[in-house]
């Protein structure tokens, strides 16, 4: 409360007039809650207003005579959305060649043809890509199915490879991602609800789930929050993910984002809900927990004991990444004693002729690291190689031969970023590289005193995390019997139950016995 | 949708039961023990735990005859509104001042054995700072930090454990009952306010699953703790034996000096991070119950918001004492003398006026 105060204050302090906007297009929404009359003239002048049609190229509007009935119609269709070869062999056509005089237009298009009278609708029909026909004297319109967005086709998982297991990833078309989730379960009770979630691009969601297992607080926690949003376009899950994170200012991520179409089946059949759109080459898995970050697909496609191999390294890279140069502050500066004399004499010698205090060698390092990885990810392809080879080996090598910093932090620097790329989901690799820095500093104000305290802090941060209800180390602490895949994964005949933290209609996997 | 509600299940109870009261090994509690019944000190755990039992027991048995209920409310039901505050304003001033005790303690520790040139202030602040966060976002999340890093925890002591008796020698533990029979048994009653922090967790029964967590998880608890507790004295023991001991103060952090680890000589950074987080979840757990109390006394619903005023107030009473090794340690002496009484009587006249008020027949 009283901080809202003081935030209210001080915003009134530095507050600006800005002038007021009128809001456009007042009079086109006023148009759209119409319904067209039976004139087509009336009509078409309408639509001609609300698409601005000489100035708008691609909005094509076909007059023509049907054949038989003898009625003026006209063809409304976007060029660069919608396939012109199925509108000339479904639509015009057809009516062209008519000579049966009593034919009902609806027969003579495609079998898959609807009406709508509502300006609205027509319009959100035109803009997915199909074609409207109207005809003069009838208060109605025909849609006809003709969307043909461009896009590319299923291709190889980029970001979570596999050595093991299926290979497919999504693509940017929501229709594709479905179908590939539905290869994957083939069950009736899979539900694909849609919503519109913007009000002015329309664009659409589709939440899926199994309607027997998902848990039903969940899901209407999530549509509650879907419907609550207020915003002119959302154009893809990335963006949508800010919108209906619980803390957008965590550094821990709270929905979990793959483009494994295997992940997501296998989350959705635990219970879990998974969100799709178009324009997105990725579903968003929610409610997540810290562990399905940092479990990988492959893990379970491996053998038992390889799979959990992989866990352990994971783990190890984890703690690497974000403790190995921030104990060396710490051992370096507070606790010189531990380290062995030889290696001790070994470092100080490798240290005696770099002017820097270890704080800000390491410090200088981890930044370059960073950078390096952020320019080799930004930059064009050709240009790649030379980035690596600049940054890995010149830039590190110059550095030593510079005395800018010895080569036992290179190392501990190189191992770190190293360790940091096991971590495969993007949203926790940028929440441990991250926290690397504040453990650096804390590291080096207080050796490892300060660095357990930070940690101990985390983790009580950490448990006190939620995402959509669900607690975020669940099922370790708050326990749970149920599901024990956290650290190690358990065989496979023996993970029975669905994650109980979920609180799934059906909790066992295995139907009767 | 939290499957839990927030409540503690055996595990995370455990964790604290184990964090709380294991932690004392690592201070200077055993050097009272080894200064007043010399080798023998591992037996009057044995004892401690013994007369424990009966405490525990009649307040389990009354805690448990009632449903929805804590510590707090089955005082001031059995006891009235006047003497229930009584008892509970007793209760928070021993903790508190246990509190102050023992966290000028830990901050004493840090300073004198690790960071020597840090001022004890910071130490103190960061100290305490961090056990306010985890008290301030409440219990269940102390226990679900406490079980995660229990494994490690567990894991650091038993390798001190272990290497320390490895590398002690088995005849200091002779004379098997060091001062006599008689000095065992009375020092294993008067010191029983080592485990008085079982008193503790009565107040958090309504945090807690189920009943049955909470009397599971006390009797697990209380038998792990002393067996804990009994081998970390015989390692002890037999790294310094008895006569040295009784001048260590701090014999855990010693031990971690003394003892090496294959090629590694000085190992004491090593097991240091695990002791700290278990001292900084421990100082949570008692600013938790401080707080508790504190609001049970004045009637404040939403007590969280208390600590961190509790937290200032006690970094200010912990940095009075000066020359903290000697004068913490006298101080201790006073505060074992008066909690030991009341962690004996106080189940009994609970369960003695629960069962004149005809509670256990419901």
């Amino acid at each position: 409360m009283e901080k809202m105060r003081i935030r209210k204050f001080f915003n009134k302090l530095i507050k600006e007039e800005h002038p007021r906007f009128e809001k456009a297009a007042s009079e086109d929404d006023l148009l759209k809650e119409k319904q067209i009359d039976s004139s087509l003239a009336n009509t078409l002048e309408i639509f001609k207003k609300i698409y601005y049609v000489p100035n708008n190229s691609d909005v094509s509007i076909r007059n023509i005579v049907i054949g038989g009935i003898n009625k003026e119609a006209a063809v409304l269709t976007i060029n660069s959305i919608s396939d012109t070869k199925l509108i000339e062999d479904l639509v015009i056509r057809p009516l062209l060649i008519n000579d049966d005089e009593s034919k009902e237009i609806e027969l003579l298009l495609s079998p898959q043809v609807r009406k709508a009278h509502e300006i609205e609708d027509i319009l959100k029909e035109i803009n997915s890509g199909n074609t409207t026909l109207f005809v003069d004297g009838e208060p109605n319109a025909y849609i006809i199915n003709t969307g043909n967005f461009q896009g590319r086709s299923v291709e190889k998982a980029e970001n979570e490879v596999v050595v093991k297991g299926p290979k497919e990833s999504f693509n940017e078309q929501a229709m594709t991602n479905i179908s590939l989730i539905r290869k994957r379960i083939r069950d009736e009770k899979l539900i694909v609800e849609s919503t519109t979630i913007s009000k002015r691009a329309k664009n659409e969601l589709y939440l899926l789930y199994i309607k027997d297992i998902a848990n039903e607080e969940i899901l209407t926690n999530i549509k509650s929050k879907l419907n609550s949003l207020n915003v002119d376009s959302i154009q893809n899950l990335s963006v949508l993910e800010e919108y209906i994170e619980d803390n957008i200012y965590s550094i821990f991520p709270t929905i979990l984002y793959t483009e494994r179409p295997d992940r997501a089946s296998e989350f959705i059949e635990d219970g879990f809900i998974v969100l799709i759109m178009d324009n997105s080459p990725d579903v968003l898995i929610l409610p997540a927990t810290f562990w399905s970050f940092f479990h990988n697909a492959e893990d379970h496609y491996l053998r038992f004991l390889f799979g959990n191999f992989i866990r352990i390294l994971r783990l190890m890279a984890l703690f690497i990444t974000l403790f190995i140069s921030a104990i060396y502050i710490a051992i370096t500066n507070y606790h010189v004693e531990m380290i062995p004399a030889d290696l001790l004499l070994a470092i100080s010698s490798t240290r005696e002729i770099v002017p820097f205090p270890p704080l800000v060698e390491i410090l200088m390092l981890e930044i370059a690291f960073e950078l390096i990885r952020e320019g080799g990810l930004r930059v064009p392809k050709p240009i790649g190689p030379t980035i690596g080879i600049v940054g890995a080996l010149i830039l590190g090598q110059a550095a030593v031969q510079a005395n800018l910093v010895s080569p036992l932090v290179v190392i501990i620097v190189a191992l770190g970023g190293l360790s940091s790329f096991a971590i495969g989901d993007p949203n926790l690799n940028y929440t441990v590289r991250l926290l690397r820095f504040p453990f650096l500093i804390s590291a080096g104000v207080f050796g490892l005193y300060g660095l357990t305290a930070l940690f101990t802090f985390g983790l009580f941060y950490m448990t006190s995390i939620k995402s959509f209800g669900v607690p975020y180390l669940a099922p370790m602490t708050p326990n749970d019997s149920t599901s024990k895949d956290t650290i190690f994964r358990k065989l496979l005949k023996n993970e029975i139950f669905r994650p109980g933290y979920l609180k799934p209609k059906d909790i066992e996997k295995k139907a009767g016995e | 949708m939290d499957h839990t509600k927030g409540m503690l299940g055996i595990r995370e109870f455990f964790a604290i039961i184990l964090v709380t009261i294991g932690t004392k090994l690592t201070d200077n509690t055993p050097t009272g023990l080894f200064n007043e019944v010399g080798n023998a000190a591992w037996i009057t755990i044995i004892i401690m735990c013994l007369v424990s039992i009966i405490p525990i027991y009649l307040l389990t048995k009354v805690i448990t005859s009632y449903e929805n209920k804590n510590l707090v409310d089955i005082i001031y039901h059995l006891l009235g509104k006047h003497i229930g505050f009584f008892v509970i304003l007793l209760l928070w001033l021993t903790e508190t001042y246990s509190i102050v005790l023992s966290s000028a303690m830990y901050a004493d520790i840090i300073e004198t054995m690790y960071f020597v040139r840090t001022p004890i202030l910071i130490i103190y602040i960061v100290l305490i700072g961090v056990a306010a966060y985890g008290a301030k976002k409440g219990i269940e999340y102390i226990g679900s930090a406490a079980w995660i890093t229990l494994i490690g925890l567990n894991i650091a002591l038993f390798v001190v454990l272990i290497l320390s008796i490895l590398q002690g020698r088995i005849n200091y533990i002779f004379p098997i009952f060091g001062n006599g029979i008689p000095e065992i048994l009375t020092e294993g009653t008067t010191n029983l306010s080592i485990f008085g922090e079982f008193l503790y967790f009565g107040f958090i029964v309504t945090s807690l699953r189920s009943i049955n967590v909470y009397k599971k998880g006390i009797w697990i608890g209380l038998f792990y703790v002393s067996i804990v507790f009994m081998f970390a004295l015989i390692g002890y023991v037999m790294l310094f034996d008895y006569v040295s001991i009784g001048n260590l103060n701090y014999p855990f952090h010693e031990s971690i000096r003394y003892i090496q680890l294959g090629f590694l000589t000085n190992v004491e950074s090593l097991f240091l991070p695990f002791w700290l987080v278990a001292s900084f979840l421990r100082f949570s757990f008692y600013l938790y119950i401080s707080a508790l109390l504190f609001g049970a006394l004045f009637k404040i619903k939403q007590f969280n918001y208390l600590v961190p005023s509790i937290a200032i107030l006690i970094v200010f009473l912990g940095l009075i004492p000066e020359a903290p090794v000697f004068s913490l340690f006298n101080l201790r002496e006073i505060l074992v003398y008066i909690t030991a009484p009341i962690f004996l009587l106080l189940p009994l006249v609970l369960w003695i006026a629960a069962k004149l008020k005809g509670e256990f027949k419901k």
